[in-house]
This record gives C-alpha cells, structure tokens and sequence, in this order.
C-alpha cells in the first residue's frame, strides 16, 4: 500500500531545521490545535474550561479502546471485540459489586474487589483471541469477530433484558467527582465533596477523577510501548514476523500479551463505563470501536504494524473528539454533520500527506 | 487457496486428492457438513423454500462481499459499502418517486431511475480512489470518510424516513419466482396463476427466485474478471507487491481507482436491487454494519487482509457459510443469545481446522 | 503548487464548517431525542410547530448513532454548553445513567420533562433522587405491548402459535413491550409465543428472521413486530412466504410503508405512537409552567396513548395525523 509507515518506522522524529519542519512532522498535533482555535471561535460556547473538561471526560472510553487497539494493530492485527468486551466488563462490575454491597461489604471495598474481579476477568477474552492467533493461526479479524459474538452473547444472557444496574453512591461519586472545586467569588474550595450550594449558583470543577484515572492508565502504556523490551518485541512483531523469530523474539507468548493487554485495556474502559454511566449494558462500546481504530489510524499507525505510537494516537481520538464536540456546538444539524466529519476527516490525512511531502 | 502445485508433493493424507480437495476448499467442505448437521438438528431445514430464501436473501451480502474481494485484495479496504448502498437505495426510491409525480409511465420510471442510480453510484468509489491514489490518504480513512459522507446524503435525501409510495411492481419483481408448480396438477412462469387463493400458498413450490439467475450472473461475471483478462491479474499483482507491479509498467493508480469505483459500483447495485426486494427506499441504519459481514465473509472465504489473496467464489461461499450458520441454529432451536456464541465458536472451529492444513494453500 | 494546494484545502475546510449555520439568537427550548429514526424526526416535527407557535426559540441536539447513554449524554452536555435554556425536553435513553446529569442541569437552573422514556420507575410525583423533572410525557411500551398481545388475541380467536419479531436487546422500550406482549400472550392459555428474535434495526435481518421462524414453526398464525425496521422486515417476510392472510400481522410504529402495507392486505394491525403530541403537549406545558411557576400544576405523567390502525379506518382523514411523515 502507498503508506509511508509501512513495516519498520516507529515516531518519525523531525529532521531538518527549525520550527516549519517541527511542525510538519506533528502536522496532526498542529492540525487539532488549529481546529480548536477555529471552533473557540465558530461555536458557542466551546473555549472555556468546562469544555475541555468535557471533552477530556467523554472522550476517555475512545482513548482506552484506541490504546487497546494500537497495541494490537502494530503487530499487524485488529481486535474487532473490545467494543463487547467493554460492555462485558460494564455488566460484570456492577453485578458483582452489586452483590457484594447487598451482602453488607462497606461500598468502598466492595468497589475495590469488583473492579479488580473485573480486571482479571477481563483478561480471559483477549487470552482466547491471543491463543487463536498466535498458537492455532486463526486470522485477527476472524478471532475478534467470533470473540465479539461469544461476548455479546454472554452479556446479554448475563443481564436478561434488564440493564445491569445497583452501583453505590460512592461510585457515581467518584464516577462524577473531581479532584477540586471552588465555588468562585466565595472563598470556599474542596477536594473531591461537591460543595452544597443553592440551586443556580455557579461551581466550578477542575479536573475530572476518571480523566486523572485514565491519563495515568494511558502514560503507563505508553511507556510500555516505547521504553520496554516488550513494546520493542511488538514493534518487532509488526515489521517482520520472520526476522523477529530470527531475533530470538518469543512471538507467541508475546501476541498472546498483547491481545490478553488490549482486552484488559477495554475491562479498564468497560469499568469506567459503569463508573461514568452506573449502568451496564452488552453493547455499550459497540459504537466506539469505528472511532477508536479510526484514531490509531489517523494519528499514523499503518493497518499492516510496525509504527504507531500512543501519543499520536492520543492526537488522533482528540481530533475526532474535537471535531465531534465543535460541530455539535455549532448547531450542526445531525446530517450535515456526518458528511462533514467525513469530508473533514479526509482532508485532514491529505493535507498530512502534503506537509509530509513537503519536507 | 492458490498453492496448487505445493500441494501435488504432500504426502499421505494431505497428497490425496480427497485431502487436498478438502484443504483448498474447506470453507465449501465446512458449508457441506454444515448443511448436513442442520438438516439432521434443524427443523424443516432440509428444503427448497428454506434454501431459497436464504440464499435470496443474501443477494445483497453476496454483491457487498465481492466487492470486498476487489479491494481487500488489493490491500485495502472499503468500510463504504454499507451507506453507499443505503444511498443509492434511497436516491432510486426518490428518482422513482420524481419520475412518478411528473407523469412519467411506471415501466419508464422505473428503468430511467434504475440505470441513473447505478451511473451515480460510481462516484463515491471516485472520489474515494481518487483521494486513495493522488493524495495517499489510507484505504481506513478514506473509505471511512465515505461513509459518513453517503449515510449524510442518504438521510438527507430521505429525511431519516423510509420512502414508501413506489409502485407494487418492484416488490413483485424482487421477490418473484420463476417457476410456480402445484404438484400434479399445473407449472406457471413468472407469477402465482391468477385467482390462486391465497390460504392456499403453502401447497405450491416456487422454484427459482428472480434473484438467484442475477446473483449468478453476477458472480460468474464478477469471478471472470478476477480470474482472467488483466484485470484480475493487476489485481492480484497490485495486492502481492504494489512496487513490482509499479515496476512491470502497470498502471497502478489508475487501476485503484477502478478498483475502488468497482466496489462503489456494485454497492450501488445491491441498493438498486434492495429497493426490488423491500419495495421501499431504505437508508442503511448504524447497526447495520454490512461492511463488517461482508469483509468476514471475504476473509472466511480465505483472502488475507494483507492483501494478495482472495477469490469471488471463495467469498459466496464465506457469505453461505455464515447465513447458514444463523439459519441453522436458529432452526435448530437455539436461542437468539446463545446463538451469537455457538455462531463464535463455530467459526472459530472451522478456521482452526481450515489452518490445520499448512501449505496447502 | 503544494502550498497553494494546502491554503485551499484549508480555506475550503473553514468555509465548510462555516456554511452549516445557526442563528446567535439567545436559544431557551432544547430537544434531545433518543436516537436518529423516524418515531424523533415527527417529535421533533410536533415541537418544532409548537415553539414557533409559542414564539419560542428551539434548539435541536444531535441524534444519537445508537441508543443509549454513551450516546447521547457527550451531546447533551456538549449542547447544553452551548447556553443557558429555560425548557429541556429529552428523551433519556437509560433510566440511571441520565439521573445525575440531568439533575446538574436542573440544578443550574433548567426545567425538564422527560418524553418517551423516563428516569427512575417514571414516577416523579413521589419524593426521590429522580422527582425533579416537571413530568414525564409518554408511552406505556409495557402497555403496549400487552396490547398488541390482546389485539392479536382477538384477530387469532385466542389460539395459536406467535412469534416477536423484535429490534434491539440493549434499548429499553424495546425491552418493555417484549415483555408487555410476553405478558399479554400468557393470559390466553390457547395461545404460545414460539420465540423472540432480535434483529438489531436491520430489516433485512428481521426479514430473514421471520422466515426462519415461519420455516421452523409453520403453524405460526400470529406476527408481531415491534419497532420500524423489525415490523417492515417481518410482514414483508410474510409476503415472500407467501402466507398474506394466513398469518396475522401487528404492526409497531406507522411510518408509510406499514401503513402502505395495511391498505394493500399484508398487514392486519398498526399500532401509532404518538411522538407529534408528546413534543407538542411537551412544549406547551413546559411553557405553561415557565410563564407562571406558582400557580401552574403540571401533570406528572401524561400518557396520550396509541392509535390502532386497522383496514376500517386506516383511510380515515382524522387518522392522518397519526401517520409518522
């Protein structure tokens, strides 16, 4: 394929001189710094604090699931289940934390025990689709998709027709919460409590838990892509699968840790989801799956592995997040806008590839 | 599915004929068994109208799957196919709708809006292969731009309502026989003999849905291109290595973009025709995700997304396979949630066992 | 060439963007529908009459892609930002998830009546973390469902096999008038309900599905189909079978294609919501309240009910009104 990526370039660093050619070779950080300039000025309401929060806030289900599936697409693969397996995960939380609640567990333990339940169990989709790929060679797409179907499946079997539901308070607190608030033109500000304030008065909320949550979650993958022996054995797996059984490269073992990673990945975004929304339903990823590729895609990843990095990809979900947010404040009509994103979208990658030739 | 000479030296089981047939061609081989099992499980399985109507209402999957071919072929993918049917679905309800309001005989209208539809529906596959080749933006996102850009128009064009008032002909046509039989007793061409009293429908075989000779044309046609003429053969060569063929003087561009037009073309196609079938204009909603099925059929019929592999044929047979797995099982009295689980599995089981036979292939 | 090329590129993406317009003007009125299909582009219609009736400014969120509160809450959010309104309407697509941001909302100074759906049980009127909307607008899917049973009943003679054609596990109306007509079903011994099939909105699905079921069971007499796409794919499954009149069909939804159906003989029931109303019956009474908060009582639940379309009156001028167009 005509992709400059393809097989062995991990982040291009930019070379030359100067700010133009630092510039081009970001050209997707400049192009989503450009189009939050121009919808701070074209939307209503876009350019304050609250905003940024918002974006950042509901835009972390996408960034998980696009991490997730970075790390499967630069060994070459996808994984087609993290939509339903965050849904899985959704359910599985809040049942089991339900229950253990109802047994009389003091809520914040119970909260702990059930996402760490979850968590592990969340790592049994992704060891079956390694285990298909990597030992019996059955193709990603193939794995994925049969893995979807077995946790729609389940999920649904699970809840019977009734969203899973029954969290504690504690989690739509925490769920909700930020790390500070100041009620402005008081002098009164705390962590973490909601201050109690008449009806129409005005707090302001600095820094969402989940979005610290999933920065942290988000930081510590991508050290693990960039800076680990295993993120270079993934690399490695992406560019040239014969040359990494050459090197010594324990292949198998390292496909089945990184489908087994990015289906933990998506349990950690499926938790978030029942912390978000107290609620779980089967397909409550399905519809951010398109984005979450879409976002590894644009932030430069080539389909066939190799390349990619998180950050760009963190750059890439923003600029979808961006572009969503923006049009909807600026009074896009519904189908307007989805033409819009699509021609945006698409000059957005050609004018990537302009910059690129260019330098 | 294309190492044939590799296959002569095998040994043993895998050298026979038998074994060999079964390696390059499991995913028929699986299809067989299948049928087979579910006629022994399934009720009222094993029969002609039960057959029928599945493979009539794949008629669209199979249009969508082979246009998958072309391009997953090449490498790439469409992920268009499922709106930019949905638009020409909705363009021809409305051209129809036009032509109706301005008097315009039903015969004429319908024919005028078919064949404009069909002309349109190649310009999404040009502004897609266009943008592919001149600018190198990825196959994802062009085709994924697209997408948003044909579901837009198509909602737009039908205002987010299903577009009914066209003329009852088209369902008639769509979903008509060729044959009708009353066993004993009579055979007509092309429709129930009139005064046919309807309570008694059941007693007839109809044989032959309109649908199936075009859907085999199609293939057959579609299959030929692929396979000989150089067409098939640039295909084949862009998907194994883009810069030999570059190198052997084809016309690379040139032919991405005709590739990419092909795909749009015959999504196009298999919206004209769903207007034949549902005789309404119909968008294609977000659950759809017929561009989903119809690269897994591709890929259960054996092609690699990487691209180089793949057969017309190969994909029919992955779109049967996974119809038939649904009819199955649902005739065999699984239920709706169970059954996306036994579908997983079973698909699963079945290339397992298709990857069993190394080199083969 | 390349540079001029970028500056078009660029030019041309801010014109774009800048085309789709909405007037500064100060909005008070926001619809958030459910999800994008025709049952919320006619309440969104019903509205749309009603504020220019009332003078009021409306605004219109976007659809959802698909049903449910990862959906919708990002465009809620995102579009209350946008400024302050007097009057919300919505229609929340999960009873819980919806309970905390609208009560934000509320809490900066936004009334709200929920239409179609509810949060919570649907009971504002007791004392709870979910009473502060003004009311709830809307239909009893659960009822409904019963209905269909009860009206399929009456059309079979009270015996015989059905089958549900439905659309979406994960969407709870859809939920609630399976389990209405479940329900419904169980009350006429004669009568068994073979099974439920979910076809996700896509109606050739729902087509293929009936036919399986009809190829499974063929003494099913009765068909149900629950929603737009599953009724379209359903009764036109009918068709192919062969088995017009044979079997009995109970339309969800009257968009023109169900009713197209009812007129030609392939269907013998449709059932029509009410979304035009329940948008216009929404605005009024938010206005109502708006214009005189001490002394007006809004209802908390107005359920404006369905309409049965059968061959009798499907012609009828007054019945028009029902059809979604």
């Amino acid at each position: 394929m005509s992709d400059n990526n393809a097989k062995g370039a991990v982040a291009p660093a930019g070379s030359g001189r100067g700010i133009s050619s630092f510039l081009r070779s970001r050209w997707i950080l400049v192009f989503l710094v450009l189009e939050s300039i121009f919808f701070c000025f074209r939307s209503e309401g876009f350019s304050n604090l609250n905003t940024v929060q918002m974006l950042l806030y509901y835009g972390v289900l996408v960034f998980l699931l696009s991490v997730a599936e970075l790390f499967v697409i630069v060994t070459g693969g996808i994984d087609l289940s993290l939509g339903y397996v965050l849904g899985f995960a959704s359910i599985v939380s809040i049942k089991i934390i339900e229950r253990l609640t109802a047994a009389g567990l003091d809520p914040g333990l119970s909260l702990l025990v059930g996402v760490a339940v979850t968590l592990l169990i969340g790592l049994l989709p992704g060891l079956v689709n390694g285990a298909l790929v990597a030992y019996l060679n059955v193709p990603p797409f193939i794995a994925t998709f049969s893995m979807l179907g077995v946790c729609h499946g389940i999920s649904e079997l699970v809840i019977n027709g009734v969203y899973a539901m029954g969290l504690p308070k504690l989690a739509s607190d925490i769920g909700a919460g930020h790390f500070l608030y100041v009620v402005p033109g008081s002098s009164s500000s705390s962590f973490f409590q909601r201050p109690e304030v008449e009806r129409g008065t005005a707090v302001l909320e600095i820094v969402p838990n989940i979005v610290v949550v999933t920065a942290i979650v988000v930081a510590v993958f991508a050290f693990v892509l960039a800076r680990t022996r295993f993120g270079r054995h993934v690399y490695a797996l992406g560019g040239n699968m014969d040359a990494a059984i050459r090197a010594g490269i324990p292949v198998k073992r390292r496909l089945l840790g990184v489908y087994a990673l990015s289906s933990f990945l998506a349990s950690v975004a499926g938790v978030v989801y029942a912390f978000m929304y107290v609620s779980g339903k089967a397909d409550a990823g399905a519809s951010l799956l398109l984005d979450a590729i879409a976002a590894v895609v644009i932030g430069g990843a080539s389909m066939f592995g190799g390349s990619g990095t998180v950050g760009r990809t963190m750059v890439g979900a923003l600029i979808i997040a961006v572009l969503d947010m923006g049009l909807r404040m600026s009074g896009t009509p519904t189908f307007d806008k989805y033409i819009l994103v699509g021609v945006i979208l698409i000059m957005a990658v050609i004018m990537e590839r302009y910059i690129k030739e260019a330098a | 599915m294309d190492g044939e000479s590799a296959a002569k030296d095998k040994e043993g089981f895998l050298g026979s004929g038998a074994g060999r047939f079964l390696a390059m061609n499991w995913a028929l081989c699986f299809l067989a068994l299948m049928l087979v099992i579910f006629s022994l499980t399934g009720q009222n399985f094993l029969s002609i109208n039960n057959f029928q109507n599945v493979v009539h209402l794949q008629t669209v999957p199979f249009l969508l799957a082979s246009a998958e071919t072309f391009v997953i072929i090449t490498g790439g993918i469409d992920l268009s196919v499922g709106f930019v049917m949905g638009l020409a679905s909705v363009f021809a309800a409305k051209l129809i709708q036009v032509f109706l309001a301005s008097g315009m005989g039903v015969d004429a209208a319908i024919l005028l809006s078919v064949l404009i539809a069909l002309a349109a529906s190649v310009i999404p596959g040009l502004v897609s292969g266009f943008v592919i080749t001149r600018f190198k933006v990825p196959p994802f996102i062009a085709t994924l731009g697209m997408w948003g850009i044909a579901n837009g128009l198509a909602l737009k064009i039908s205002q987010g309502y299903p577009m009914a008032g066209l003329p009852d002909k088209l369902p008639g046509i769509g979903n008509g026989y060729l044959l009708y039989v009353l066993p004993g007793r009579f055979v007509s061409f092309f429709a129930k003999p009139d005064g046919f009293p309807d309570s008694r429908i059941r007693e007839l075989w109809r044989l032959v849905p309109f649908s199936l000779p075009f859907i085999i044309a199609a293939l057959f046609a579609l299959a030929f291109a692929l396979k000989r003429g150089s067409f098939g053969r640039h295909t084949y060569a862009i998907g194994g290595s883009m810069d030999a063929s570059i190198r052997s003087g084809i016309n690379v561009d040139a032919h991405l973009v005709k590739i990419y037009v092909l795909s749009s073309f015959l999504s196009g196609l298999a919206g004209v025709f769903n207007v034949f079938q549902t005789g309404i204009g119909n968008y294609t909603t977000f659950n759809a995700q017929y561009e989903f099925f119809a690269v897994a059929a591709v890929v259960v019929g054996g092609a690699s997304l990487a691209g180089g592999k793949g057969r017309i044929w190969s994909s029919a047979v992955g779109v049967l396979v996974l119809a038939f797995l649904e009819n199955g099982l649902a005739l065999s009295g699984v239920l709706p949630f169970y059954r996306y689980i036994a579908v997983g599995v079973l698909l699963v089981v079945a290339v397992v066992i298709d990857k069993l036979f190394p080199d083969v292939r | 060439m390349k540079k001029t090329v970028v500056a078009v590129l660029v030019v041309l993406m801010i014109a774009l963007v800048a085309l789709p317009g909405f007037s500064q003007a100060k909005p008070r009125i926001l619809f958030m529908p459910g999800v994008a299909d025709p049952f919320y582009y006619t309440m969104e219609k019903g509205i749309k009459a009603a504020a220019a009736k009332a003078g009021a400014d409306l605004v219109v969120a976007e659809y959802p892609k698909a049903w449910g509160p990862e959906n919708q809450i990002p465009i809620l959010q995102a579009t209350i930002a946008r400024g302050k309104f007097d009057l919300l309407l919505i229609a929340p697509t999960s009873t819980d998830a919806l309970k905390a941001p609208l009560k934000a909302i509320y809490d900066k100074g936004t009334e709200i009546i929920t239409v179609d759906t509810f949060i919570g049980d649907g009971d504002y009127s007791k004392a709870s973390d979910y009473s502060f909307p003004l009311s709830y607008i809307g239909s009893d899917n659960q009822l409904g469902g019963k209905q269909m049973a009860e009206q399929l009943a009456k059309l079979l003679g009270e015996k015989g096999k059905v089958y549900c054609q439905a659309t979406n596990p994960d969407a709870s109306s859809v939920q609630d008038r399976v389990k209405g007509f479940t329900a419904g079903v169980a009350e006429f011994p004669k009568m068994k309900l073979v099974g439920v099939e979910w076809c996700q909105d896509i109606q050739q699905k729902a087509q293929e599905q009936t036919l399986a079921a009809l190829q499974k069971d063929k003494d099913i007499v009765g068909i149900f189909g629950l929603n737009v796409f599953s009724a379209q794919g359903a009764s036109q499954a009918v068709v192919n079978a062969g088995l017009t009149g044979a079997v009995k069909m109970c339309l969800w939804d009257a968009t023109l294609d169900n009713i197209a159906s009812l007129k030609k003989g392939n269907c013998d029931l449709v059932l029509a919501q009410k979304p035009g109303e329940m948008g216009t019956l929404g605005v009024e009474w938010g206005l109502k309240y708006l214009k005189d908060k001490k002394n007006v009582k809004v209802p908390k639940k107005v359920i404006p009910g369905f309409m049965f379309f059968t061959a009798q009156n499907v012609n009828d001028a007054s019945m028009a009104q029902y059809i979604y167009q």
